[in-house]
């Protein structure tokens, strides 16, 4: 495991997967494609709209997995003083703004038929706006420093400090009462949902991660090279 | 005693400095002012929705202008070098920055929080809801300094972005905000609400020293 934090064994491993994981995402993401639009039965209340959750709910996990995982690789860079962390996290933020937008956008998308709105100042959309708005600064940082080494440990303590936003996303639909519905798939109870929609989910969600995995190497290894060449 | 003597002459010297620059704190309340005129103008002199939204406005806006002098925290101090002195007198970074975040409340929140009642006439807001305001913009002033201190040292080595500085204040204020007004619409919810403002005070105040003193070493050491 030792590529997950040397930038050099990274580039190695990262030369062997990344084709398989490109080729895997196509697949997956047509597979699930199709299970979406024609193998899934649609909702007795909401008819054909919930098609929308095979794309709103995987963005939704990600967006939460990939800063869960910047938090750790700051934490750890930190600590440790290892320089991938820097690398994972000025190489992911982007994707994770993207997951996010993904995620508000098909939401707001699927709240006006059955809500009626297009956005409602709920615990849950506010929460993510607000992660949204985080990944975004984290950008804007990335951007505007010109020193390198103060640029990324910036970065790392203010990826720890929004931290505190992730368990007020998971928990706040079961803290207060709010119009978005609390979470059916957990891992500790039976889930509510019917296996023929559990299945094209979980295929979407495995799409979207190999997705983002391909898009991260490239990132990252692009990363590595401007470092490298000491070009920012 | 001769580390009180320091700590008493650092709040000398933050005295003088602050004095010096008066109008600087004055131009922030002209600030504040006109902007509740310029909220009023666009709302309508109507007493029953101003004195609804009132709180809200009051709030906002004193989060605003507490924002427009982040850019002073502790940039001069860091370009004319003060800051390495202090920390070369026997204070660590994270000493300094709650020093400075004290005299950051002292010096800039206390004069918004004697024209509170001010703002209160002016805003129909009725008397007894002035206590619960008081109390909870004395607590949420110290936290905004604290948020404050954090994102002005992040923003040391910034030289193009001026106003990521704010922004980094207002997006984690968000939930100070939202329990703040809170209290004054539920009063009979005081005691559970000032609970919460003061534990969020105390979450940032232990974070405040390590994460700004990080960012203050970094600097310097960058520079």
């Amino acid at each position: 495991m030792k590529f997950l934090i040397n930038p050099s064994k990274f580039n190695e491993i990262a030369d062997y997967i990344f084709k398989p994981v490109l080729v895997l995402s196509i697949l997956l993401f047509g597979l699930g494609l199709l299970f979406s639009f024609y193998l899934s039965p649609d909702d007795y209340q909401q008819g054909s709209t919930v098609r929308i959750m095979y794309v709103h709910v995987p963005s939704a996990w990600l967006a939460l997995l990939t800063y869960a995982i910047m938090t750790f690789y700051s934490i750890v860079a930190l600590a440790f003083r290892i320089p991938f962390g820097f690398i994972f996290n000025t190489a992911v933020a982007p994707i994770g703004a993207i997951f996010t937008l993904i995620c508000i956008i098909s939401g707001s998308l699927w709240g006006k038929p059955m809500w009626g709105t297009w956005w409602v100042w709920d615990a849950r959309l506010t929460s993510v706006a607000i992660l949204f708005i985080i990944y975004l600064i984290i950008i804007f940082i990335n951007l505007s420093f010109e020193n390198r080494v103060v640029r990324e440990k910036v970065v790392a303590i203010f990826v720890i400090v929004g931290s505190v936003n992730l368990p007020i996303i998971k928990f706040s639909v079961d803290w207060w009462n709010t119009l978005h519905q609390p979470a059916t798939i957990s891992k500790l109870a039976k889930p509510s949902i019917d296996p023929s929609m559990m299945t094209p989910l979980i295929i979407m969600t495995f799409a979207f991660m190999m997705i983002g995995v391909a898009i991260a190497i490239l990132r990252i290894k692009t990363e590595i090279i401007s470092r490298k060449s000491n070009l920012s | 005693m001769k580390f009180l003597k320091k700590i008493i002459f650092f709040y000398y010297r933050e005295y003088k400095l602050n004095m010096s620059g008066v109008q600087d704190i004055l131009t922030n309340i002209v600030f504040f002012f006109l902007s509740i005129f310029i909220f009023i103008f666009s709302i309508g002199p109507d007493k029953e929705t101003i004195s609804t939204v009132g709180v809200a406005i009051v709030w906002t806006l004193l989060l605003l202008s507490s924002t427009l002098s982040l850019r002073k925290f502790y940039q001069d101090d860091f370009e004319n070098g003060n800051l390495l002195i202090i920390h070369l007198n026997g204070f660590s970074f994270g000493f300094i920055t709650i020093l400075k975040t004290f005299s950051h409340f002292l010096f800039v929140q206390v004069p918004f929080l004697l024209s509170i009642p001010i703002a209160c006439i002016l805003l129909n807001i009725p008397n007894d809801k002035l206590l619960y305001l008081f109390t909870s913009f004395g607590i949420g002033s110290l936290t905004l300094s604290c948020l404050g201190s954090i994102s002005s040292s992040m923003n040391l080595m910034n030289q193009r972005n001026f106003l990521l500085g704010s922004v980094i204040v207002m997006i984690f204020s968000v939930p100070i905000i939202i329990f703040s007004v809170g209290i004054i619409n539920m009063e009979q919810n005081f005691n559970s609400l000032i609970n919460i403002l003061f534990g969020i005070l105390l979450i940032v105040f232990a974070i405040n020293p390590w994460a700004s003193g990080l960012c203050l070493k970094l600097s310097i050491e960058n520079n």
